[in-house]
């Protein structure tokens, strides 16, 4: 009765897999594409770990059935290096200390960088409200909202707008 | 648990000739944030997942009679569309505090309705804004008031063949105002220890013309005060009044005590929310009265 | 990436990115789950579904039968030691006859996939009688109780430090304060869950991937347990996703390791969320009961404290914890009478251990909570009290031990207050709206460094630079997060003057690393950052003898720095590279490796407590709450933290460990508590759980104090790490306290047990 067999696009490539209602996104992720960068921290979307972007948007891809995604675009943390460079939250989170065992990095990344593409100068409220489901035990979180304010100024920056008035 | 089949249909109709023929053993899966879990917990276990999202169930459409939500519409949705927040801003409100990003961006006000958790912070603002919602089948469809929906915990009158196709939400008269108020033990990712929404609609002579008060996670569903929105009846409210509606709004519910809460609190919560709320719905009428 | 160093002055002291930072952001770094390697299996275990019950029945026939299983273990395939030996060895790896508690593990499987393991799980057959467990410590204590574990009490600690005259002390006070105080469990919530991966190597060696913090214990125990020589043993650890000390004691590593030989292929076992939290340690809850006494200026006289903990069903950690709780119970005060009756209880409850503080923040609630409980009394302010009864350089406490450097006490309290502007606390506003009250509160804590004088406390690295000058650093010491292979590198870099990307800093691996003791007890910073400094002027000595004789010049007058030789000061054209080329050619040995022992002075005498610390983190915080006083929530709107160092290797980290630290701390403070009901854990998961997130977290004022330790700290640094999580809760009740006027006694202090304290 089913078709098991998924496309989707994942960080700019067409992959294929096979898959039925019994994987998760993540699994698929990290199983059949070897993108262990996505991380499982609760297998229950309490935790924000496994937070990807599926058509733009930060979900939990433990909470997504695989077949759920056949046709859409994923993004994970191994896709926001372009062409080696660094995105400006890589570096920012780095140069500020975002994190301390890196296992919340990934899904804290994708929630940030998600929100940059639709609010180029989020105030701290916002940055706040975007990785609410994201949740981090080393470090807290003032120092991410410092990374994504940082990177935003950045990214204002090289697309020519500057810092508003 | 044997793998449930997982089908994509083009068409409701696809869809409705899946339910008509498994019946209960084909479960709906919109976000799948709640049902993933039951799934995983052995509370469903589903021969057939029918995941709807082909079939254009996820429009917002309003005209000057009411607005028309289909079920697959998720909760970020309804937290940014602006004729929500305009029209309904109480429904916007409850996603706000939904849990947190990435599940409002999959939970849907679908799932929502048909979970039927006590503690669904959705429907007492659908409540209390005289949601009706359709359900299809094979057979025809049927239209009902939200309020006559839920049975029990997790239980609704919903057949199993049957799907919910639209929530459909009456323009609100004018001099109306609402507000919905959640406690959790923290600002995200929390399930509601209680929360409500108090509409309140006003005659232009400043009197109350009806009063929706409805609660959820008191009771085994949730819970209008239909009490106090009597006793509140007709009235210019004043901070008396208000205080024993919300005391009979707390005598009416009968918590429960879980891990979150003892339901000793939980009901004095609910006479301390619905007061807030109500002051609050009150003094933003009397703001509007004083433009009028 | 760019390196924002700076030129002059090197890496030491610098703001710059945690090495293996471009592999977390760009999802390379590797932790267990993430290690794959052709033909590894699925671990898992098999738990007890009751908190105490014996083993009727126990046959794993058909579950070994099933197709895809390729290993099942009781107790009876374990070749070597079928035990933990954290501090003694009465936790079993696989239950034998009777389990305890909810987290006894009674088999491992190892199969092909995740649903074929758990399909063997379900395939073993296992029958329980069950059997009447003690869950409320008071019982366990009580005379005629059932022993838990026959023959022996259920009291497993049951200690007395008596120092000075406490008696008289209670009968010439002018003001007593007597309380009883309940902590909760506490869980670490450490994110990436316990795992470990194993396989036996091509040469035989059985290699364990550990998400640990002691990796050299680590080999240990996995030798013994699988009857193996050591030598045979090896522990890598990848990266590793926090562990707050709940990772110090080994948890499946020895399952992993005995399901990899007996499978006969690699096998990966990573607990589930759920998993871990009903099985791994806990923070001992206590209940204390504490009389304070002052003369009426305010001078404390005395402290007598009774503490009951419960240890759940194995020693583990239970007598060490009570120690450092008894050991910090007077607080950073001058008060010379003390009595303390530490009493540790077996019951069938989740099992207590390590974390972050080690009883620490259990006697910091207790004791700031009575200072505040006594300005009260004493109509004085709660900032005088303190500062009237702190201790300084030189003061020597109630442990017997002199206080080396001890200005950080006052200096943080006075900072914090002045951050926090309490002077003028009483002209802000106190009730911005008819339901919400506004206060302000302190605590200021002591907690030591090191495991102790009397424990082996030591570390041992290797540095080697090679021809061209790069440098590999291998440490023994586990890093889970906090940063020490990070300030280890930038110890390493500039004390041999070469930039922080020519030092290879390698993650800890007991085949190419000395032992460095477990990372716990904010001890690695010092150690092995001693052990660092003093391979790296070894190497460095070698390098400026072959520079004196190639210059003539004598070795007092040169300096590296840089990538370069220095004479008086000024860049030579010589660089290090070309004199590592030059002192490999001729023999001089750019290796070395040096073992550091933490310094306990000889002439220095020893505290009166067993493993007394002798360096001492001081850190104050100041809260300011707003309480809705009809839902009893409550909002931290400030929290201002000012710690001392001693001298901050890199800041990034420190304040990173600040505001971590302050996040845990404001959880256990607020609204952490593992729900336990007849030992069986209710709120298992990161829902009900409820730990703060970024909504939840006021924007914290941070503060680091750089005072140098004299002794033993390596440029002056001491560790930070557990300071941070001590002072929160009891800031945050006595800033309860003044916004409602109501003392809190029992942690946390969640919205429903603030409500009734209003309205009571």
């Amino acid at each position: 009765m089913t078709d098991t067999s998924i496309q989707m696009i994942v960080n700019g490539q067409a992959r294929q897999f096979d898959s039925d209602s019994s994987r998760t996104l993540l699994s698929v992720l990290r199983e059949d594409l070897g993108l262990t960068g996505t991380k499982d921290g609760c297998s229950q979307g309490d935790c924000g770990a496994c937070v990807v972007l599926v058509d733009g948007q930060p979900v939990n891809s433990c909470m997504v059935l695989a077949p759920q995604v056949r046709e859409s675009e994923v993004l994970t943390v191994e896709g926001l290096a372009v062409n080696g460079d660094f995105h400006p939250l890589q570096r920012a989170f780095s140069e500020t200390w975002a994190f301390q065992c890196g296992f919340c990095t990934p899904g804290m990344l994708l929630s940030c960088y998600a929100l940059l593409v639709s609010n180029s100068e989020p105030s701290r409220e916002e940055i706040l409200t975007a990785i609410s489901g994201n949740f981090c035990r080393c470090t807290g979180y003032q120092a991410v909202v410092k990374a994504v304010e940082q990177a935003a100024s950045e990214l204002r920056e090289m697309s020519g707008g500057g810092d508003r008035p | 648990m044997l793998t449930p089949d997982y089908i994509a249909p083009e068409t409701l109709e696809d869809a409705l000739s899946i339910k008509s023929r498994i019946g209960a053993g084909a479960k709906v899966i919109a976000g799948g944030t709640d049902l993933i879990l039951r799934m995983r917990d052995r509370v469903f276990e589903p021969e057939v997942l029918v995941d709807l999202q082909r079939v254009s169930l996820d429009s917002i459409v309003c005209d000057e009679r009411e607005m028309r939500i289909g079920p697959y519409v998720t909760l970020s949705r309804i937290l940014n569309d602006t004729a929500i927040a305009a029209l309904f801003p109480a429904l916007a409100e409850s996603c706000r505090h939904f849990a947190g990003p990435p599940i409002r961006n999959r939970g849907t006000i679908g799932g929502n309705i048909v979970n039927a958790s006590p503690a669904a912070d959705l429907v007492p603002p659908l409540l209390a804004y005289d949601a009706r919602i359709v359900l299809r089948s094979l057979s025809g469809q049927r239209e009902l008031a939200l309020t006559d929906f839920f049975t029990g915990p997790g239980a609704t009158v919903m057949e199993s063949d049957e799907i919910l196709t639209e929530v459909i939400l009456p323009l609100m008269p004018a001099r109306t105002a609402s507000c919905f108020l959640k406690l959790g033990h923290r600002r995200s990712m929390a399930i509601s220890i209680v929360n409500l929404c108090v509409r309140l609609s006003r005659d232009a002579d400043g009197t109350l013309a009806a009063a929706k008060i409805v609660l959820g996670a008191v009771a085994p569903t949730p819970l209008h005060a239909v009490s106090a929105e009597e006793f509140l009846a007709g009235k210019k409210l004043s901070a008396d009044q208000i205080a024993g509606a919300a005391k009979l709004a707390s005598d009416d519910s009968s918590p429960i005590s879980d891990v979150r809460a003892s339901g000793s609190y939980r009901r004095q919560m609910a006479e301390v929310l619905v007061r807030r709320a109500l002051t609050s719905v009150w003094e933003e009428l009397a703001e509007e009265n004083a433009d009028d | 990436m760019k390196e924002a160093v700076n030129k002059d002055t090197g890496a030491v002291g610098q703001w710059i990115p945690a090495t293996g930072a471009e592999d977390i952001v760009t999802g390379a770094a590797r932790y267990c789950p993430d290690i794959d390697l052709p033909g590894i299996l699925t671990g898992k275990l098999l738990y007890s579904p009751h908190a105490r019950a014996r083993i009727r029945k126990l046959d794993v026939t058909a579950a070994r039968n099933m197709e895809g299983v390729f290993a099942v273990l009781t107790h009876k395939d374990v070749p070597g030691e079928n035990n933990y030996l954290y501090s003694q060895p009465d936790q079993p790896l696989l239950v034998i006859d009777e389990v305890r508690f909810q987290g006894d593990a009674v088999a491992a499987v190892a199969a092909r996939d995740e649903a074929t393991a758990d399909a063997a799980l379900q395939a073993i057959e296992v029958e329980y009688d069950v059997l009447d467990g003690i869950f409320d410590p008071l019982e366990a204590m009580k005379d005629g109780a059932e022993q838990l574990v026959s023959g022996e009490d259920n009291v497993l600690v049951s200690q007395l430090y008596r120092i000075g005259d406490v008696a008289s002390a209670l009968d010439s006070a002018d003001v007593i304060v007597e309380n009883t105080y309940h902590t909760q469990w506490a869980e670490h919530a450490f994110l990436e869950t316990e795992g470990s991966v194993a396989l036996v190597d091509e040469e035989g060696v059985l290699t364990v991937y550990s998400s640990c913090q002691a990796p050299h214990r680590d080999r240990l125990q996995i030798a013994r347990s699988l009857g193996m020589p050591e030598s045979m043993v090896r522990v890598i650890t990848p990266y590793i996703g926090g562990a707050f000390g709940g990772k110090d004691e080994a948890h499946v590593q020895m399952h992993a390791a005995l399901l990899a030989v007996a499978a006969g292929r690699p096998v990966r076992l990573i607990r589930g969320r759920r998993e871990s939290i009903l099985t791994h340690v806990k923070r001992h809850p206590m209940s204390v009961h504490c009389i304070t006494a002052a003369t009426r200026e305010g001078r404390l006289l005395a402290v007598k404290a009774r503490a009951i903990a419960d240890a759940g069903p194995y020693h583990n950690a239970t007598h060490e914890v009570l120690n450092k709780f008894g050991e910090f119970i007077g607080g950073p005060y001058t008060v010379q009478n003390l009595e303390v009756e530490l009493i540790g209880v077996r019951t069938n409850n989740p099992i207590s251990g390590a974390f972050r503080g080690f009883g620490a923040p259990q006697a910091a609630f207790v004791y700031e909570s009575q200072m505040d409980d006594l300005a009260r009394k004493l109509e004085m302010d709660p900032l005088e009290l303190r500062l009237l009864n702190g201790v300084e350089t030189g003061t020597k406490m109630y442990t017997g031990v002199v206080v080396r450097e001890g200005q950080a006490m006052k200096a943080s309290l006075q900072k914090a207050a002045q951050k926090i502007g309490w002077e003028n606390r009483d002209q802000q506003q106190r009730e911005p709206a008819p339901h919400l009250r506004r206060g302000w509160g302190m605590a200021t804590i002591l907690k030591g460094s090191g495991l102790g004088r009397g424990l082996g406390d030591h570390a041992g690295v290797v540095l080697e630079m090679h021809q061209d000058g790069s440098v590999v650093l291998l440490s023994g010491a586990a890093d889970m997060g906090q940063g020490i292979v990070t300030i280890l590198a930038q110890m390493a870099a500039d004390r041999l003057g070469v930039p922080m990307s020519s030092v290879r800093a390698v993650r800890a691996d007991t085949s190419r690393a000395p032992d460095a003791g477990a990372s716990c007890a904010s001890r690695q910073c010092m150690v092995s950052g001693n052990a660092v400094l003093a391979a790296a002027d070894s190497i460095r000595d070698a390098l400026l003898s072959v520079a004196a004789g190639k210059t003539k010049i004598s070795k007092d007058r040169l300096d590296l720095r840089n990538g370069s030789l220095l004479i008086d000061g000024e860049p030579h054209e010589l660089t290090i590279r070309e004199l590592a080329r030059r002192a490999l050619f001729w023999g001089y040995p750019l290796h070395a490796e040096s073992k550091y022992h933490f310094e306990y002075p000889e002439d220095v005498p020893p505290g009166k407590y067993r493993f007394s610390q002798e360096v001492f983190q001081f850190c104050t915080q100041v809260a300011q709450v707003l309480v809705d006083i009809e839902t009893g929530q409550v909002t931290v709107e400030r929290l201002i933290a000012v710690h001392d160092a001693g001298k901050m290797i890199n800041p990034g980290g420190v304040y990173g460990q600040i505001e971590g630290g302050c996040a845990q701390g404001i959880g256990y403070a607020l609204t952490e508590e593992l729900v336990v009901s007849e030992g069986h854990t209710l709120n298992p998961s990161l829902e009900n759980y409820v730990i703060p997130m970024a909504l939840d977290i006021p924007e914290m004022e941070m503060d680091v104090l750089e005072i140098p330790e004299p002794i033993g700290a390596p440029l002056g640094a001491k560790g930070i790490a557990e300071s941070p999580i001590i002072p929160t809760a009891p800031a945050i009740r006595n800033a309860i306290l003044d916004a409602t006027g109501k003392p809190l006694y029992r942690l946390p202090m969640n919205a429903e047990r603030v409500l009734a304290s209003l309205k009571s």
